[in-house]
């Protein structure tokens, strides 16, 4: 099936949300460094200082030189500036707001030579990416071709026959850094410096002469790149690299409570039910809970329902982010953006306060850019909510009782099911998975990928099982209503199918039957 | 782009000789037709590379994905089009060249590479049939008069980029045909002659006058010359052989390769009803295992030797690349050409230390001793003297560059430390309005390469002419392919 690519970022469309994404990110694996890979362009220093603020651990100023053979050609041609433009300006404006000891500083963009990495930590970086340099010395021939699947040499390929010619071989790539470290020691010694952390910012030991005496470079003034802020007196103890981390604020979260509270849960595989308050302070709740419980008992989780916790109140942002399965959380008042933000494979219901007087099915219950990226897992909603629903969900469940705009973008699998009004340009870009939708107007849906279908038995038995469950997780006076008379109501759902999927679909139906290989079927029907 | 999943559907194949007993019986080319249908699906292996190696591996800078392309379309003018944008002559490279392409091709790093030559003559063929090559003269008369002494590829290609941008082009040859080893080096077997004429009649009529059976520097004086025109180009080639001199040279019947070939060829022009040399009924052998080598093969057996063996200083190549040609360069590896298919002996890591004679001065047999490299030396092995007999000897041991002709010692022109006639960056030697291209400056070499050394040089001279920058340069006089 089509993937969108490149991917957008329909969670991020501002500095806020990103710093909502790089604590989300935190409290998922607290032990991971979280990165922010930003394009070198005019302004950058800005951005990053903004990301630096926003508690990322490391920023990455990616040259414009750089991409995958899979890039559109336009951005290859068009995007960005070179890195060490955009090195020098993040160097220089994280110097000047006093941020640069506190985030690490990675630069990019074909970086090839020892010389490349002097030149990129004198300018202010002090770690360094490769990509194509060691593909290439593994084998790439830079064939351009990473998303047909015909990757001739076997490197950017899912297909056995020319993975069999992969000829790489990783002394290879040893091999190569081997040299790439040894320039860079040669180039060190040369300048008199003893480490390469000494060497990180110290722009004055760069001599731009040769270059500059260039006839194509006469005139230029490289002394705005070379600058440091603040001046070598005044600054001298002004640090130009990373000395302490980002305080992320991990401790003051309400899921060391629930860790400590689980402990038999997450010790023993035993049940634990706990009913806690809640406020729009404590963002990410369940998402370090959740970390806690991969790391002990891996992918699969614990069973359904092991961990059952009923949180009473306004949820902050992030409700239940990355949620593994084994956990249940079950919130009665209302939620604000991103409600099981990569769902993966935990449960998520959110219902109104019984004391509420308004109706629920007519107001809002939960944010924006809910389920975004959503994996497995199911969400019951007895309410509607914002924009950007269910965008790329690849797995999950979900019920819901309205939506706003740009519902089930870019969503490649799983089920929405929505029990009322449906946000204009619904399913754009919809390459896989199902939508369901009650009294459905097709002048809401983006037409291009997918089809409007009636339902069959399958989709009428899991509609029923659907709503009966969103009922009983709920109390929701729509699916009352609806399951009243569900005969009738059945009739009222409308089916978004995308095309894609439903020729995928009954290649594997029909590989079924026929008893072939399912796995060659799909592949076959996918390729065209 | 050509079929993105082509090379993984469809392998190489290339046309089919003729049978061997049927094509010694005549001089005719030996290939079969080739299917158009395979043909096509042959260029939807091309894989339309990111990086197109081929176009390296071409000095001419062929623009090789793009044709592949059109062709598997079945576009063919589109096609011709194309490869005529950077190849005056593809008849001639689709015949006679080794194809540096395909050896540096990308899918020949783990498969069979693109048969890239094939489809570039089928393009041809097909232009030519359908009369899609129209001669292109100039729409402006430039009034400059412009000397290509020589008419092999080189000169050939410099004269027709330089008539079609307005020049008046002479081409000299002292030959009494037109085309230099087109005409009487390379054998009507691997590439029939009426492919040059009806090019020749192309070029005539695009304006660019042939003068046969004129030596220059002897019956027209270097001075003479260049009262008569506003630049030279010197495309003579790299006609000086290399012999052996070794004992008993001066017998009969021992003859360079290029004694051999032109008078074979006579006889299929009909000037000769029968070549003075002629190997019928002889026991031949051939010295120097390279293409000259093989061309007097082939032309032995069509004669109709009794045997031909043929020598190789050289250990026999291996059958595949070894780790000192990796790809993209030119490997030297066994290769079996069509003459080698029609029979023969080869034999490698042997030299010849003496020819034996009859009492009446005509060669018998050779002294042959094997011989194993040793610091960069050829050493004869102790005890593996033997004789061969033969009737007749063919010395094809490459050239080692240009005659130093009365022309080029009137010219006064300079000769680098290899003796090839030494040019600046814009093919121009140390006489001003004099050129070089092809062999003459790099040394003897391949017909590619001399086609880019002639569309190049022509780029240096009108720029000298005219001061614009119309014609294109595939390749610098320094280029030289990678090893």
């Amino acid at each position: 099936m089509g993937l969108i690519s490149p991917p957008p970022h329909h969670d991020i469309y501002s500095i806020e949300d990103i710093k909502q994404l790089i604590h989300d990110l935190k409290n998922a694996n607290p032990k991971a460094r979280v990165h922010v890979k930003l394009v070198s362009e005019v302004g950058v220093g800005t951005v990053a200082a903004g990301v630096a603020k926003a508690y990322s651990d490391v920023v990455l100023i990616s040259g414009h030189d750089g991409g995958t053979g899979a890039s559109p050609l336009s951005s290859i041609k068009h995007a960005g500036t070179p890195w060490e433009l955009g090195l020098a300006e993040t160097q220089q404006t994280l110097i000047a707001n006093k941020l640069r000891d506190r985030i690490v500083v990675q630069a990019d963009g074909q970086l090839k030579t020892g010389r490349d990495v002097v030149i990129a930590a004198l300018l202010g970086a002090e770690e360094f990416g490769f990509a194509t340099a060691p593909l290439v010395v593994s084998g790439c021939i830079m064939m351009r071709v990473c998303h047909l699947d015909t990757c001739p040499v076997g490197v950017a390929t899912q297909n056995p026959a020319l993975r069999a010619k992969f000829a790489g071989k990783p002394e290879f790539v040893v091999n190569f850094f081997e040299f790439v470290a040894q320039e860079v020691r040669e180039y060190l010694a040369a300048i008199g410096f003893r480490t390469l952390e000494e060497a990180v910012g110290r722009t004055e030991m760069l001599d731009t002469r040769h270059a500059v005496r260039h006839w194509k470079a006469a005139g230029l003034d490289l002394s705005p790149i070379l600058h440091v802020p603040g001046g070598d007196e005044a600054d001298r103890d002004t640090p130009r690299h990373c000395v302490r981390e980002q305080d992320h604020g991990l401790d003051k979260a309400l899921d060391n409570t629930l860790i400590q509270l689980s402990e038999g849960a997450l010790n023993a595989g035993e049940r634990v039910r706990l009913d806690l308050p809640v406020r729009n302070v404590n963002r990410t709740v369940g998402t370090m809970l959740g970390y806690e419980l991969t790391r002990r008992w891996g992918g699969a989780g614990l069973t359904d329902d092991t961990i059952a916790i009923t949180l009473t109140g306004t949820a902050g942002q992030s409700f239940g982010a990355f949620v593994p399965k084994g956990i249940t959380l079950r919130l009665i008042g209302d939620a604000n953006d991103y409600v099981g933000k990569g769902l993966s494979g935990g449960r998520i219901v959110v219902r109104p306060h019984p004391g509420a007087q308004f109706t629920a099915e007519q107001n809002i219950i939960a944010g924006n850019v809910i389920l975004y990226g959503a994996t497995s897992g199911e969400t019951f909603l007895r309410g509607i909510v914002g924009e950007r629903f269910c965008v790329r969900n690849s797995g999950a469940l979900a019920v819901v009782e309205g939506v706003g705009d740009h519902g089930c973008e870019y969503m490649t699998g799983g089920r929405v099911v929505v029990l009322g009004p449906t946000g204009r340009n619904f399913a754009a870009g919809m390459s896989g998975g199902v939508a369901y939708l009650l009294d459905l107007d097709p002048r809401r849906i983006n037409p291009e990928m997918v089809d409007l279908d009636p339902l069959d038995d399958d989709d009428r038995e899991f509609l029923a099982d659907a709503v009966t469950r969103h009922h009983t997780e709920t109390g929701s006076a729509v699916a009352h209503a609806l399951l009243a008379d569900w005969d009738a109501s059945v009739g009222r759902f409308g089916k978004v199918m995308p095309k894609d999927f439903k020729r995928v679909l009954a290649a594997r139906a029909a590989a079924q039957r026929d008893g072939r290989d399912v796995n060659e079927a799909i592949m076959e029907a996918a390729h065209g | 782009m050509a079929d993105p999943k082509g090379f993984l559907r469809t392998t190489r194949e290339t046309p089919k000789r003729r049978p061997v007993d049927l094509r010694l019986r005549d001089w005719n080319e030996v290939y079969e037709d080739f299917e158009p249908k395979t043909l096509m699906g042959q260029a939807g292996r091309c894989m339309d590379c990111g990086i197109p190696f081929c176009h390296q591996g071409c000095p001419l800078g062929n623009l090789i994905p793009e044709w592949n392309t059109l062709v598997w379309r079945d576009d063919w003018a589109a096609a011709i089009e194309r490869l005529h944008a950077t190849n005056n002559f593809p008849e001639f490279t689709g015949t006679l060249c080794p194809a540096p392409c395909e050896t540096s091709c990308v899918l020949g790093i783990n498969d069979d590479p693109v048969t890239i030559k094939q489809v570039e003559i089928e393009i041809i063929d097909r232009a030519w049939a359908e009369g899609w090559v129209k001669p292109r003269p100039a729409a402006v008369k430039t009034g400059r008069r412009v000397a290509v002494v020589g008419s092999g590829p080189a000169g050939l290609a410099a004269a027709q980029q330089l008539t079609r941008v307005g020049h008046d082009v002479v081409v000299f040859e002292r030959a009494d045909r037109i085309g230099g080893l087109l005409r009487y080096g390379i054998p009507e077997f691997k590439m029939a002659k009426h492919r040059l004429d009806r090019r020749l009649e192309q070029m005539r009529a695009e304006g660019t006058e042939f003068r046969a059976g004129v030596e220059v520097g002897v019956d027209i004086t270097a001075e003479d010359l260049r009262a008569g025109f506003d630049a030279v180009v010197l495309a003579g080639g790299a006609t000086a052989w290399r012999d052996l001199p070794a004992p008993g040279r001066e017998l009969t019947g021992i003859h360079q390769a290029m004694e051999y070939l032109p008078p074979a060829n006579r006889v299929q022009e009909g000037d000769l009803d029968h070549s003075p040399i002629d190997a019928a009924g002889k026991h031949v052998v051939i010295i120097g295992g390279g293409d000259t080598g093989a061309d007097c093969l082939g032309t032995a057996h069509r004669q109709g030797a009794a045997s031909v063996t043929q020598l190789e200083i050289m250990p026999t190549p291996p059958p595949r690349r070894g780790e000192a040609h990796p790809w993209p360069t030119y490997p030297m590896i066994y290769r079996v050409s069509s003459a080698h298919e029609e029979g023969g002996e080869r034999l490698y890591s042997v030299n010849t230390s003496e020819f034996l004679g009859t009492e009446d001065g005509a060669v018998r047999a050779l002294r042959l001793v094997d011989v194993e490299m040793q610091d960069g030396r050829f050493v004869p092995v102790p005890d593996s003297d033997r004789e061969l007999p033969c009737d007749l000897v063919f010395l094809a041991m490459g050239f080692v560059g240009p005659e130093k002709s009365k022309l080029l010692e009137a010219l006064g022109v300079e000769y680098d430390v290899r003796g090839n006639v030494a040019r600046d960056s814009s093919f121009m030697t140390n006489v001003s309005g004099v050129f070089s291209a092809g062999d003459i400056g790099r040394g003897q070499s391949l017909i590619v390469w001399a086609i880019a050394e002639g569309r190049a040089t022509a780029a240096g001279v009108d720029r000298m002419l005219t001061g614009r920058e119309v014609l294109p340069a595939p390749i610098r006089p320094t280029d030289r392919p990678l090893t």
